[in-house]
């Protein structure tokens, strides 16, 4: 690595710094979720497991089965439409190819309340209020971008001389694509459709908007939980964002690595 | 004998001769030219519900609340604008949001540019794997959640304060204020800005860092002169993406600011759900959209795109 050893300490130590920052409030919930008092202190009053039997509520086990719906069903959604379209526009000469692309990051720059409370009133206008599948798909809608982004990278990093090679094999359009291209990338869609499902999960402005107290999904019930009297009991649920977290983290390390996000495009 | 076993054609190739045929029917080769807008289709119409909800909100903005009937007027007028630019409580919150997004956009710049660069240049594997993963973790934990644990963190009753009191320091009220706010905002953008300048830096080849040495430079004029210019396109990334999401942004000003340091997307909620305005909320998410853009059209104009586009540079 170039540079010095002054270069080099004062590096990690923002490098530590930012590490402990980020870390912070989940470890500071994990260690909340073994409280045993009414009430969070530090040092904790004893630790027990008693938060977690709010597991077994009712409600909470709704909104997280909602959750998991909605995160299925905007994975579901994005998966074909988010692959598709990033190989439209890095494969084909498009006309306006500069105006598409804009038009396909309007779900990043215009603001999420804003789009929110727009989908509000559409689904409103055509009768889908209140239903839980429209929640998926404007889940889908706002976060799209990052399924795009993803598959993209690696339609660039493909070379288009193993497509015209399968046409020139014989391989039908669909078949080239189907047994050269789709594999190709598939590091791409994998990564896109975890980043899609995680995020649909965590979803909560949008969601906040297009729920109601009947379909209310988790983070959306964790913030009508939170009060100005800071009690653990939202502790062990945060917990269960936690271990999904690590989970998908493990299974992107393991499907295509971590380390595809320090490409280069 | 010689086999006579006739050749068996296998079952996959008969599935893709079967969708090649449907392939074929529903999509003939004559509209060979209409593939890539036909698979561009889907996502457009996806993200033409964004659109038509933006016209919904232009139109409410033009229409004022009727107080009798609390219905919005049918005729158009700019009432609302005007009250908007009437209330100094608009300004201020306007001027609070703008100013969080250069403060967190100025912090998570520097916090993020050595974790970046380390996290590409180490040597060693398990450090750039262990600082991934110290990235993705925060990131794929929601908004929400995220906003509690800094509760218990800086609550009255929460870690800091407890450890102030233990050191014999009294307390301080960083909850429900203006920097508990800033603080959680630069941990939820962090992660953003780290993942936008990585790429950029990779594409930085270490043997330009090497020569700027060589030739003498010290390495505060190699970052100067070599790395920072050359990472633009993931710092302008970094940058835009760091501060529309924190101008816009909603829960954590709500959950940690706790109604006290509202930014613009609160109002905006306000507008609808608490003063049961849309009109005047609808006013306010135009305006905020007109900012955002047109501050991301001048960024983009003066600068590029940087790393945030679909399509890489050389495969135009």
């Amino acid at each position: 690595m170039p540079g010095g050893r002054s270069m080099r300490l004062i590096f990690w130590s923002v490098v530590w710094f930012n590490l402990l920052f980020l870390a912070i409030p989940t470890l500071i919930i994990v260690v909340a979720s073994f409280t045993a008092g009414e009430i969070i202190s530090f040092p904790p009053e004893g630790l027990s497991l008693r938060w977690y039997g709010e597991l077994l509520d009712r409600g909470f086990q709704g909104a997280f089965l909602r959750s998991l719906e909605v995160a299925v069903l905007c994975t579901l959604v994005s998966l074909p439409v988010g692959t598709l379209a990033a190989i439209a526009l890095v494969r084909y000469r498009l006309r306006g190819a500069a105006a598409w692309q804009v038009f396909l990051l309007l779900p990043f720059t215009v603001p999420l309340i804003v789009s929110g409370l727009g989908m509000m009133l559409v689904f409103g206008e055509i009768g889908i209020l209140g239903q839980l599948w429209p929640v998926g798909v404007a889940t889908c809608i706002i976060n799209l971008p990052f399924m795009i982004w993803s598959v993209a990278s690696s339609v660039n990093a493909l070379d288009p001389d193993l497509e015209h090679a399968a046409a020139n094999c014989g391989a039908p359009p669909l078949q080239a694509f189907l047994t050269v291209t789709l594999p190709a990338v598939m590091p791409g869609v994998i990564t896109g459709g975890l980043i899609m499902f995680i995020l649909a999960f965590n979803e909560f402005i949008v969601s906040l908007m297009l729920v109601d107290a009947r379909i209310v999904t988790l983070p959306v019930l964790i913030y009508n939980s939170i009060r100005s009297v800071i009690t653990p009991d939202l502790a062990a649920v945060s917990v269960v964002y936690i271990l999904i977290a690590v989970v998908a983290i493990w299974l992107l390390d393991r499907l295509v690595g971590l380390e595809i996000f320090l490409k280069s495009k | 004998m010689p086999s006579t076993r006739s050749f068996r054609y296998p079952l996959t190739w008969r599935l893709l001769d079967l969708a090649e045929e449907a392939r074929r029917l529903l999509w003939p080769a004559r509209w060979r030219r209409a593939v890539p807008y036909g698979l561009l289709l889907p996502a457009i119409l996806l993200v033409g519900v964004i659109v038509a909800g933006l016209g919904y909100m232009a139109d409410y903005s033009l229409r004022e609340l009727d107080r009798s009937t609390f219905l919005l007027a049918e005729e158009y007028s700019l009432a609302n604008f005007r009250t908007i630019a009437e209330r100094p409580v608009y300004l201020r919150i306007l001027w609070r949001s703008l100013l969080a997004a250069v403060i967190v956009t100025a912090i998570c710049l520097v916090l993020a540019f050595p974790y970046a660069y380390m996290m590409v240049r180490t040597a060693s594997p398990w450090a750039r794997k262990a600082l991934l993963i110290g990235l993705f973790l925060p990131f794929f934990i929601g908004q929400v959640v995220r906003a509690y644990g800094w509760l218990i963190v800086l609550g009255q009753q929460g870690l800091l304060n407890s450890a102030l009191g233990w050191l014999g320091l009294g307390s301080v009220d960083v909850i429900y204020s203006y920097p508990g706010v800033l603080i959680g905002l630069v941990q939820y953008m962090l992660p953003f800005a780290v993942l936008m300048l990585a790429p950029a830096i990779t594409a930085i080849p270490e043997d330009m860092e090497l020569a700027s040495q060589g030739l003498g430079a010290r390495w505060p004029a190699t970052l100067w002169h070599v790395v920072l210019p050359m990472a633009k396109p993931g710092l302008v990334a970094a940058g835009v993406v760091v501060f529309t999401i924190t101008l816009t942004d909603f829960a954590i000003p709500e959950i940690l600011g706790g109604g006290t340091t509202d930014f613009i997307a609160n109002a905006i909620y306000d507008g609808f759900f608490a003063i049961s305005d849309a009109g005047l909320g609808s006013a306010l998410a135009v305006m905020l959209v007109a900012l955002a853009s047109f501050l991301v059209a001048v960024i983009f104009a003066l600068v590029g795109v940087g790393t945030l586009g679909y399509v890489a540079e050389r495969s135009r």
